[in-house]
């Protein structure tokens, strides 16, 4: 590719971010509060799946327990919120560093660890974090769930929490775009394909995975926090195995090595959530052929898929001309 | 705690952990050999219970109708196995991890919800079978007999998988797969046939593991994912792969476990995990497994 081929395709993915954030911002207008609410739900698990798609698709290494984070994000901001007189905005911004705070705690014990091992420790992890939410009933009411957190009256209307949401989600994924384009992302790559070899350059490997760990969990953190919020009640359930491969599923069905690939999955993921289940109670059955024929016949997922489509069109035109 | 207290304690965790130990084992097995992580043994336990309760309750109406479940619903799921593997495992043995996880994954979910369209969610409970309904009094105390027996199976199916593995021809091509799969495949062995076998395989001893626990815990939604929990503790302490492993991985397990429930009952759950923890990263390979 020529440097001004590069050029025009940054100049379009720009254009392409700019009209996508331009219509989101119009949605209120148009969209019911049902729907917009599904929309605040889409950016926040966006939000979660593009955080754990950094260790994931970038970095290479499958957790089972990204959930368990995210839940620490949303029970740190609730915990804070019911138990202290913190303004909101502390309380929202305390989760993800207490979210960080657990993943460099978890991650030093499982960045020894590899493959197999490295999935199966973050799963136990996320399995006691359940475990100590669900259990320690004094202090965070156990299955009862933490409820009717106080919000501050701004934030209350959905429209209005939609616009947080959209401007928290944003930036993150702003931050995460340049941290995945730095040198730093592109050694976490280099990991990903070959350790050794990284290893072998002098790249202190399990430095870098406990960092990638770490803001990743920042990540989970802050889409737990925002959930904490929109939903203004938090359950034992966010730590669940479940909703950790909620959050693979959809980093899969965006596909993992394309950044965009776990926003366009929250979206099409929580979308077939909604209509499916107007339909049938059978929704697990349904997830599940969809992600047994995503893998058979869709590898690469629907971001992969339509990247892989757009660079074959233009291989052909520039042949072509 | 009184001695007959100790006793029966320790028993009950002996029932719980050779139990386990039939449904681990066979999820070592298949990892050791096809090496799949298989996220739904856990669901194939549980078809195995749901088709024991069927077949004892539904389809054989005799007395005696459960030993008869207990023959065929193990091999119903072997079958359905069977099936699985040639249609869609097959396919993926040479892709990353993520995608193994995710395919069998997708089969917790199908399977799970095939037995919620097939039995609903209740529990469904199978009476304890003749002449197993009597308790058998161990240092004075009772004991449900039907437990004493569940001990029992743990070292039988040991031993059969032993044999099976020392001294078929079997045994030998899937050691010499477990060592080095690479070189068996050089050497001519046919490898899509042996893991069918070995899939139906695990999967049968799941079915086993399942139709066991019926009759002093119920069938019901929800079981598959607790005891696949309980199987990876297991088989990480005992070594992935490891058949004595998991025969000591099980026996740990359920003495920690009974004796957890004694200790702090809310934080029973935790202890295998805080287990599997220290075992991690003392000896990350098992307690009877070998470093790679």
């Amino acid at each position: 590719m020529t440097l001004s081929a590069v050029r025009k395709e940054k100049s379009v993915s720009r254009m392409i971010v700019i009209v996508v954030l331009a219509i989101l911002a119009a949605l209120p207008l148009v969209l019911t509060k049902g729907w917009l609410s599904l929309v605040t739900e889409m950016l926040i698990l966006a939000l979660a799946a593009g955080g754990l798609n950094l260790i994931l698709g970038y970095a290479g290494m499958v957790s089972f327990g990204p959930a368990g984070l995210y839940a620490v994000g949303a029970y740190a901001t609730a915990l804070i919120l019911v138990y202290t007189s913190w303004p909101f905005g502390l309380a929202f911004i305390a989760g993800p560093f207490v979210a960080a705070g657990a993943a460099v705690l978890i991650g030093w014990f499982c960045v020894r660890l590899t493959q197999v091992y490295f999935a199966l420790l973050t799963l136990a992890f996320a399995q006691i974090i359940h475990t100590i939410i669900f259990e320690w009933y004094d202090f965070t009411k156990g299955d009862n769930g933490i409820v009717d957190i106080p919000l501050p009256e701004l934030l209350k209307p959905i429209p209005h929490y939609y616009y947080f949401s959209l401007i928290v989600v944003a930036l993150c994924l702003g931050l995460l775009w340049m941290i995945v384009r730095s040198p730093f992302g592109k050694t976490l790559q280099a990991m990903r394909e070959n350790a050794q070899r990284a290893e072998s350059v002098g790249i202190p490997v399990r430095r870098y995975q406990l960092a990638a760990f770490v803001i990743s969990g920042f990540f989970l953190g802050v889409a737990g926090s925002l959930f904490c919020g929109f939903n203004k009640n938090v359950f034992p359930n966010y730590a669940h195995w479940i909703k950790s491969t909620e959050m693979l599923v959809v980093c899969l069905l965006g596909g993992i090595y394309n950044f965009f690939g776990p926003l366009v999955g929250s979206v099409v993921y929580l979308f077939l959530d909604k209509v499916i289940t107007g339909y049938t109670q059978y929704w697990p059955l349904v997830l599940g052929l969809i992600i047994i024929v995503l893998l058979l016949f869709l590898r690469g997922g629907i971001a992969g898929f339509i990247a892989e489509r757009w660079a074959q069109r233009r291989g052909s035109r520039e042949e072509a001309s | 705690m009184t001695f007959q207290g100790l006793i029966i304690q320790i028993l009950s965790g002996l029932s719980t952990g050779m139990v386990i130990f039939l449904i681990a084992v066979g999820l070592s097995l298949v990892f050791g050999t096809l090496r799949i992580l298989n996220l739904a043994h856990g669901a194939l336990y549980m078809l195995g219970a749901y088709m024991c309760y069927w077949i004892s309750s539904v389809v054989v109406q005799t007395s005696g109708s459960f030993w008869w479940a207990l023959l065929l619903a193990p091999v119903g799921v072997a079958l359905f196995g069977g099936v699985v593997e040639v249609l869609l495992l097959r396919r993926i043995y040479d892709r990353e991890h993520l995608d193994q996880y995710l395919l069998t994954f997708a089969l917790v979910l199908v399977v799970g919800d095939l037995c919620k369209l097939a039995w609903g969610v209740e529990f469904l409970l199978v009476s304890t079978p003749w002449p197993l309904n009597g308790p058998v009094f161990v240092v004075g105390m009772p004991f449900p007999s039907y437990n004493v027996f569940l001990i029992f199976c743990g070292p039988l199916v040991f031993a059969g998988l032993w044999a099976l593995i020392r001294y078929t021809r079997l045994g030998k091509v899937i050691r010499a797969m477990t060592y080095n799969r690479e070189m068996a495949n050089a050497l001519g062995t046919n490898v899509p046939r042996v893991y069918t076998v070995v899939f139906m395989l695990g999967c049968w001893l799941a079915g086993l593991g399942g139709a066991l626990v019926v009759p002093t815990s119920s069938a019901m939604p929800g079981m598959d994912m607790v005891v696949l929990i309980e199987c990876f503790i297991i088989i990480v302490v005992g070594g992935l792969g490891s058949l004595p492993g998991a025969f000591l991985g099980s026996l740990i397990f359920g003495l920690v476990n009974a004796f957890g429930i004694l200790v702090a009952p809310r934080l029973a759950v935790a202890f295998g995990f805080i287990l599997m923890i220290i075992v991690l990263i003392i000896r990350p390979w098992g307690l009877m497994g070998k470093p790679e």
